[in-house]
């Protein structure tokens, strides 16, 4: 053959290689044959153009025709990988539970954390609002006073600034007063919200002042569970607090109040707040009462810190011009971006968010190392499939396609499971009056982030063992199979190190969630000050029980006997209010103290109550005395403190004999004469602890208020009874409240319960994660040995060494995991320092906890297929 | 169209009616049917890809079925080919629809010359 028919050939099997390998084998030889023949004829440069050009076009239509037979052979190996998945029930149903569990709580978890920490700020173009805060006495920053708001609602900085107060009042309704939320809110808050009602109107201008009559909007959330979506609600009328007040429109339907996803019911004009009393109007003027929360959307031009530096210039006016209230006070302006809801669960977030990245890669380890040994097992299988003249190539298929169906399917469960938690949860966590607009939707990014991840798993860890067939020796691997003495070490040592990378993640995991569980535990047991265990509270409404005023401390008193002769009743007495109940301050001076801001006078929480308060609360006086019932009107005016009033006045002296009066007209200066131990001041839990001080109402006349009664039986028994004490002693008096103390806290706590209950129960599923991970892959691998212990039973091991050789060896590894668990622990968990109530990061009992809990799995399941093998008959476990 | 198998498709493909057409006389292997095909056919070349794709999918379709091939000179290695039944049916099928094509074309006066 000449040279240019050499070169000929060799163009066209340059063109075969267009053709696939199995294609070009079978038939190459004779279309090689063929190609010649007609070569031969073509004698012409444009002959032989025109029949290559035929050529290469009859390739690639030939090479496209096949392409579209070959998807007949992907169903194949799927019909195949899914037989071959169906033949190991055990390891496909481990395998699916592993990723149904790990996804689901991933994504449960996810969405949990989104809807309620890191929800969307619910305003519309959200990056152009902020809010402004104004220094309390301490100089944090705070909610502020409203003249305040009316010098920053004066800066051109903003399109619109807003001011609204939250609080709650007394619904009359046909036959029974509720409690609802409510927000004072001034004509501008929607501008800043950016968003429209649904119907009616807002407030104008107007309504900023008092004077302009009662009006309200009713919130979108509201109007539907409230009102049933009643098409006709604007200009109906509502009495709130026993005042008439018009509905004037229902808010946007995207926002539920300023504390979305809280459910504010009504938004009131600022010329409505009268119905909560004179304190609230003459408080419109007051610069020393800082009532409001302030909102404001940047104006075009500005940004925070252009704002920052106009609020600056406001504060510092302000100083100078009421020296003895704003001198140092200053304004803070933030992003509502960087505002979170409830910034005392940012911990909890962050640290639920590690558990959730942390759960997501143990899920992603666990499917690695069952799919890792479940391909070691299958060496044999390759190989022989490889001797059988299977490539590389349609065996990496197959095993492919066998991961990926188990990650999909994994995944599509793991979407289900969440879908089922997430229905099961309760939906409102919160206690009346509130409620929660939150609806708990799966994200999708998150749903799909998971189910990539997992594929992309699959996909990596489910080709290794076809990558690996690549490389072996065929003949090796034939005979390295069940049958043989000894494993490979290479084999071996991968496998082991699989056991040590699982146990070391394991630990780390389970260590993070135990801490979470205690955190948990740590808000539950979180010291409460008050003793709430046995103390129910009734709250008669003797303010609108047409009792003249005069008369009304009386019949508070009345009824506070009445229930302390109740039987089973140790102690009762009246107070203003229950601890951990939001309120305002009183304006006061403490001689010989000097404030951060301001002039003399400090905003602090005071509480009136009667004598009895710190006995049926268990409250201990820890220095001096409590009131007596000889503390009266015409003696020695005293106080009590509690014992951060005194670490913040009088540190390191007696607070006994300090002197503080209030800047009301005509108070009177009070002496201390106790000090009381800390008690949740305006929340629950409360840290640090804030000051306060007790009067007693046998000096200033209780009027209204809570009765509080401790009993050595069953509070909630008493709860009826005492109501019945409490319309005995006036017919017709409504009781607007009532329950245990429990109760009462507990309602406080709802949330953050809410939200630790979830992520105790993820931590829950990470120890069961981890334990199903550690005991698959120790288990498999354990299992994979029976034909070495088949042999050495059959030269003469007994089963009992046996079993404990294997365990021994195994628990050896698994130890080594444990200590780099423990050093990866030991390194990563001092970051969670912060996040944790007051428990050392690295405390012995979670450690030991978490250590026990892997030795006892890593121990099953070494020794359970341990145990198996040894007793199977050797002969047959060799026979295989 | 949905894909289908050779002998199956409304018009078949003129590749499936060459191959039939020249194993209607003898058995032949993948060469001689070129041969044949290009001959009966007044010199169209069928590709080579399209030549042994086809004859693996009429295989698989049941048109044709490979055979030992005649005679104690052939060459083993040689993949002879014989049309079935089924394939014969199909053959007729196509000849059938074509005839009618071209009477109707007659019927119409084409002119063919």
């Amino acid at each position: 053959m000449s040279a240019g028919g050499k070169r000929h050939r060799s163009g066209f099997q340059l063109l075969l290689r267009i053709y696939p390998a199995g294609f070009r084998q079978a038939h190459g030889v004779e279309m090689e044959q063929l190609y010649r023949a007609r070569r031969a004829r073509a004698r012409s440069l444009p002959a032989i153009a025109a029949l290559w050009f035929r050529l290469i076009a009859d390739a690639i239509s030939t090479r496209w025709a096949l392409r579209a037979r070959g998807t007949h052979m992907w169903r194949q190996d799927c019909r195949y990988a899914v037989r071959q998945l169906l033949r190991t029930p055990g390891f496909t149903i481990g395998a699916l539970a592993l990723l149904a569990i790990g996804i689901g709580a991933n994504i449960a978890v996810f969405t949990v954390v989104d809807a309620f920490l890191i929800r969307p700020v619910p305003y519309a173009r959200p990056d152009d609002v902020v809010h402004i805060y104004q220094d309390d006495d301490d100089g944090d920053p705070g909610s502020v006073a409203f003249p305040a708001y009316r010098d920053i609602a004066a800066s051109p900085m903003f399109s619109a600034v807003s001011a609204s107060a939250p609080g709650q009042v007394l619904w009359d309704r046909d036959d029974e007063s509720i409690v609802v939320s409510i927000e004072f809110a001034t004509a501008s808050y929607l501008s800043v919200a950016g968003r429209p009602p649904m119907r009616g109107r807002w407030f104008s201008p107007e309504h900023d002042s008092v004077g302009a009559g009662a009006v309200a909007v009713v919130s979108a959330p509201a109007w539907r569970s409230r009102f049933g979506g009643d098409p006709d609600i604007v200009g109906k009328t509502i009495r709130l607090n026993g005042h008439d007040v018009t509905i004037i429109g229902v808010g946007p339907a995207t926002l539920a109040g300023s504390f979305d996803p809280v459910v504010t019911d009504f938004w009131l004009s600022i010329s409505t707040v009268f119905i909560r009393g004179q304190a609230w109007v003459s408080n419109l003027d007051r610069r020393e009462d800082h009532w409001y929360q302030v909102r404001a959307r940047l104006a075009g031009g500005a940004s925070p810190e252009t704002a920052q530096q106009a609020m600056n210039a406001i504060a510092a006016r302000l100083a100078v011009e009421n020296p003895a209230i704003d001198r140092g006070r200053d304004l803070t302006v933030r992003r509502a971006r960087d505002v979170s809801l409830f910034p005392e669960s940012r911990n909890a977030l962050t640290l639920a968010t590690a558990i959730v990245v942390l759960l997501l890669v143990l899920t992603s380890a666990n499917l690695a190392n069952l799919l890792l040994v479940r391909g070691m097992a299958r060496a044999g299988e390759v190989a022989v499939r490889r001797a059988l003249g299977a490539g590389a190539g349609r065996i990496g298929r197959l095993f492919l396609i066998e991961s990926l169906s188990l990650s999909v399917a994994g995944g599509l469960a793991g979407i289900g499971l969440a879908h089922l938690a997430l229905a099961a949860l309760p939906l409102a966590p919160l206690p009346p009056p509130f409620s929660t607009a939150v609806t708990l939707t799966i994200d999708g990014r998150v749903a799909v982030f998971a189910v990539v991840l997992m594929v992309a798993t699959g996909v990596l860890f489910g080709l290794a063992p076809a990558i690996r067939s690549g490389l072996l020796d065929i003949s090796a691997s034939l005979r390295d199979d069940r049958r043989t003495a000894s494993i490979s070490h290479a084999t071996m040592r991968l496998r082991n190190l699989l056991i040590v990378i699982q146990v070391a993640g394991s630990v780390v995991l389970i260590l993070a969630a135990g801490l979470l569980a205690r955190t948990v535990v740590a808000l539950h047991r979180i010291d409460p000050g008050v003793d709430p265990e046995r103390v129910a509270y009734v709250q008669p409404d003797i303010h609108r029980s047409d009792l003249p005023g005069a008369d009304m401390p009386r019949v508070l008193e009345e009824m506070r006997v009445r229930i302390a002769a109740l039987p089973g009743v140790t102690h009762a007495a009246a107070a203003i209010r229950l601890p951990a109940q939001r309120s305002g301050t009183t304006s006061t001076i403490v001689e010989d103290y000097t404030p951060a801001a301001g002039g003399n006078e400090i905003e602090i929480n005071s509480m009136n109550v009667s004598p009895e308060y710190f006995d049926t609360m268990g409250l201990r006086i820890v220095e001096g005395r409590g009131f007596t019932r000889s503390d009266v009107a015409a003696s020695d005016r005293v106080v009590l403190v509690n014992q951060a009033a005194v670490k913040r006045f009088w540190p390191g002296r007696s607070a006994l004999g300090g002197r503080m009066r209030s800047t009301a007209r005509n108070a009177p200066t009070r002496t201390v004469v106790g000090v009381v131990e800390d008690a949740p001041v305006v929340a629950f839990p409360e840290v640090p602890a804030r000051p306060m001080f007790y009067v007693t109402s046998t000096q200033s006349p209780l009027a209204v208020g809570y009765i509080v009664a401790r009993t050595d039986g069953n509070p909630a028994a008493l709860v009826n009874a005492m109501r019945a004490a409490v319309i005995e002693v006036r017919a017709g008096v409504r009781v607007q409240s009532q329950g245990t103390l429990a109760s009462h806290v507990g309602a406080a706590l709802a949330l953050p319960q809410f939200l630790a209950t979830i992520m105790g129960a993820v931590s829950m599923l990470s120890v069961l994660l981890a334990a199903m991970g550690i005991y698959a892959v120790v288990a498999f691998s354990v299992a994979r040995r029976a034909g070495e212990m088949g042999i050495r039973m059959a030269l003469g091991a007994t089963a009992g060494r046996l079993v404990r050789m294997i365990v021994g060896e195994t628990i050896g590894i698994v130890g080594a995991g444990l200590v780099a668990g423990i050093a990866l622990a030991a390194i990563l968990v001092p970051q969670l320092d912060a996040l944790l109530f007051g428990l050392d990061p690295l405390d012995p009992p979670t450690f030991a906890a978490a250590v026990a809990v892997l030795i006892t799995v890593a121990w099953l399941a070494a020794w359970l297929p341990a145990r198996a093998a040894a007793r199977a008959d050797p002969g047959s476990t060799l026979r295989g | 169209m949905a894909k289908s198998e050779p002998g199956q498709e409304l018009i078949m493909r003129p590749a499936v009616f060459h191959i039939l057409l020249a194993l209607t006389t003898e058995d032949r292997h993948g060469l001689g049917i070129a041969d044949e095909v290009e001959q009966s056919s007044g010199g169209w070349e069928i590709g080579p890809g399209t030549l042994y794709r086809s004859l693996a999918e009429m295989v698989e379709a049941g048109l044709i079925r490979s055979v030992r091939a005649p005679g104690a000179d052939a060459d083993p290695r040689r993949k002879f080919y014989r049309i079935t039944p089924a394939g014969r049916a199909a053959l007729s099928a196509e000849t059938r629809r074509l005839n009618q094509l071209v009477d109707a074309a007659r019927a119409r006066r084409v002119p063919i010359a």
